[in-house]
């Protein structure tokens, strides 16, 4: 039931802490069954851009929720959010059962999404007794509970066995094709790769790329390696025309903006190309050269 | 607000603690009831069997792992943006605990009415007329109110406290402390003749209120203030640590 129906705007929003500004100018927005993933360097803002939007710090701009403004001290558009910030939130001397009974408003609802989680087996008993994947699960489930329209996860996977992520990933596939979005942090870049349709890259506070993952892994920052008759005044050649290139074993590592413009120099020069391959993506090489770009 | 009210319910409900207070209060009030003896069956009767103290500290216990419970768990960020504003999270973790206040005050009123009659019986009754010229049943019910009030500010200054400091046992030695040297630190304060006037109105001696309610003559002397005086104190001392408190916690960073 994916639409495009606008489900959490932000409208030039500068956090602070104290004095300084935490989150610069963030502006965005998140539509309905959009798996967005966000990601940037330790303190790079990430979390602090989703407290923002919980209304947990202090903040100038905008944030509206479904058209409803969020601020510091006004929730009420929220109702319909979910969230698992750092660390669940779970309280020890509560069962699981009783931890997701807190929050929800359906019973129903919550029995789904403990059978969803595969948490049967343990949620009569205290969650003091839980492992750190137990009570990741019961985290996210607590984030899930209410049919939210937004999901906010904070390094989701945190904890979790490889039978457990295949689940959190199918079920937050599941819930965005029912039209929740989700905005995710991961260091798991492997795994948000997995399920997100946008990219939100932050660095420095400040959000340097909002593009759909196709955009991003396919058009900015496709890699190819190339060799030609004579490598050594190929280098020379790309070096004084300014043209970026990583040595690689027998190979020269171009991006694809360069292509034509290396073509065109190296007819130019008469040197004939013997060979040039699309590199495979690496998303995590991506996001570090996306990232050490917008540095230097 | 109400469903902040009802979460915080839930958790207290679900607590240990929560049960097991009664049990712990009606056999301390027996103790008190043996230690004491019949000499004094009037004053204990009043004091509800020192049920007061016992409540006392059963509210610092509660009520220091209150917010500190929500810190280590990290669940206070869940707790504010759930509630759709800050204040509703303070208020509603104030007003579970002034209910489980009164409901533990009208318990020990209960184990009195049952112990007077028929663990430590004696020859005073209900309806004979005792201090302030009123009936036995009178004084227990208005000493029981008064202490509500020293409880509720005691619950004030634990929430300031909590809101100050992260660490439970930090909040709840503290407030022990407020509470058992209370007394002497106020005779300190007041301890320059001239500041008297002024300083008999310093916040350790509004927790006097129940205890000179039963012994009037001895603890005029220390307080130097009337009961109607010192309940005044309470409650506007009650309402300026509650703004404090809040203003403290609506500036926490979490």
């Amino acid at each position: 039931m994916k639409n495009s129906q606008e489900v959490l705007e932000l409208d030039n929003v500068c956090t602070y802490i104290g004095r300084t500004e935490i989150v610069k100018d963030a502006s965005f927005q998140i539509k309905a069954g959009d798996i967005i993933g966000l990601i940037g360097p330790n303190g790079a803002g990430k979390t602090t851009v989703m407290k923002t939007i919980l209304g947990l710090t202090k903040f100038t701009g905008k944030i509206t929720m479904s058209g409803a403004a969020i601020t510091e001290n006004n929730h009420h558009a929220l109702e319909k959010v979910g969230a698992l910030i750092e660390h669940p939130a779970i309280y020890p001397f509560l069962t699981g059962e009783q931890n997701l009974e807190l929050y929800s408003h359906h019973h129903q609802d919550m029995v789904k999404i403990i059978s969803e989680l595969g948490m049967d087996s343990y949620i009569k008993s205290k969650a003091k007794g839980y492992s750190l994947g137990m009570k990741q699960k019961l985290g996210i489930a607590i984030a899930l509970l209410n049919n939210p329209k937004l999901v906010i996860l904070d390094e989701p996977m945190n904890g979790l066995d490889i039978e457990a992520t295949i689940g959190v990933r199918k079920l937050i596939k599941k819930y965005a094709d029912r039209g929740t979005a989700f905005l995710i942090s991961s260091h798991i870049l492997s795994e948000l790769q997995k399920v997100m349709t946008r990219v939100l890259l932050i660095s420095g506070g400040k959000i340097i790329l909002n593009q759909s993952i196709g955009q991003f892994e396919a058009i900015s920052h496709q890699k190819y390696k190339l060799t030609t008759e004579n490598d050594e005044q190929a280098e020379h050649l790309f070096k004084t025309k300014g043209i970026n290139f990583k040595k690689q074993k027998q190979y020269l590592i171009v991006g694809q903006e360069d292509i034509f413009k290396i073509q065109d120099e190296l007819a130019k020069k008469k040197l004939h190309l013997k060979e040039m391959l699309p590199i495979e993506a690496n998303f995590e090489q991506i996001v570090v050269d996306t990232l050490n770009k917008e540095r230097d | 607000m109400i469903y902040s009210i009802k979460q915080e319910f839930f958790k207290l409900y679900h607590k240990k603690m929560f049960w097991l207070a009664p049990i712990i209060m009606l056999v301390l009030m027996i103790f008190t009831g043996y230690a004491i003896g019949s000499d004094e069956a009037r004053l204990t009767a009043v004091m509800c069997y020192d049920a007061t103290d016992w409540i006392t500290f059963i509210l610092i216990v509660i009520g220091a792992t209150s917010f500190s419970m929500e810190y280590q768990n990290n669940a206070i960020l869940t707790l504010l943006y759930k509630a759709s504003n800050k204040i509703y999270v303070y208020l509603s973790k104030y007003l579970v605990l002034l209910v489980y206040d009164i409901f533990l005050h009208l318990v020990a009123v209960g184990y009195t009415i049952v112990l007077k009659g028929f663990l430590f019986k004696s020859n005073i009754s209900w309806t004979s007329i005792n201090y302030y010229h009123q009936p036995l049943w009178v004084n227990t019910l208005q000493a029981t109110l008064l202490d509500l009030a020293v409880s509720m500010l005691i619950i004030t200054i634990i929430f300031l406290l909590s809101c100050l400091i992260n660490s439970n046992a930090v909040v709840m030695t503290t407030s022990l402390l407020v509470v058992l040297l209370g007394e002497s630190i106020s005779s300190d304060i007041m301890s320059k003749p001239k500041l008297v006037s002024v300083l008999k109105w310093n916040p350790f001696n509004m927790l006097n209120l129940s205890r000179q309610y039963g012994n009037y003559a001895t603890y005029h002397l220390t307080t130097h203030l009337s009961n109607v005086e010192l309940l005044m104190g309470t409650l506007i001392y009650i309402a300026v640590f509650f703004v404090i408190g809040y203003w403290i916690f609506r500036k926490k960073r979490f």
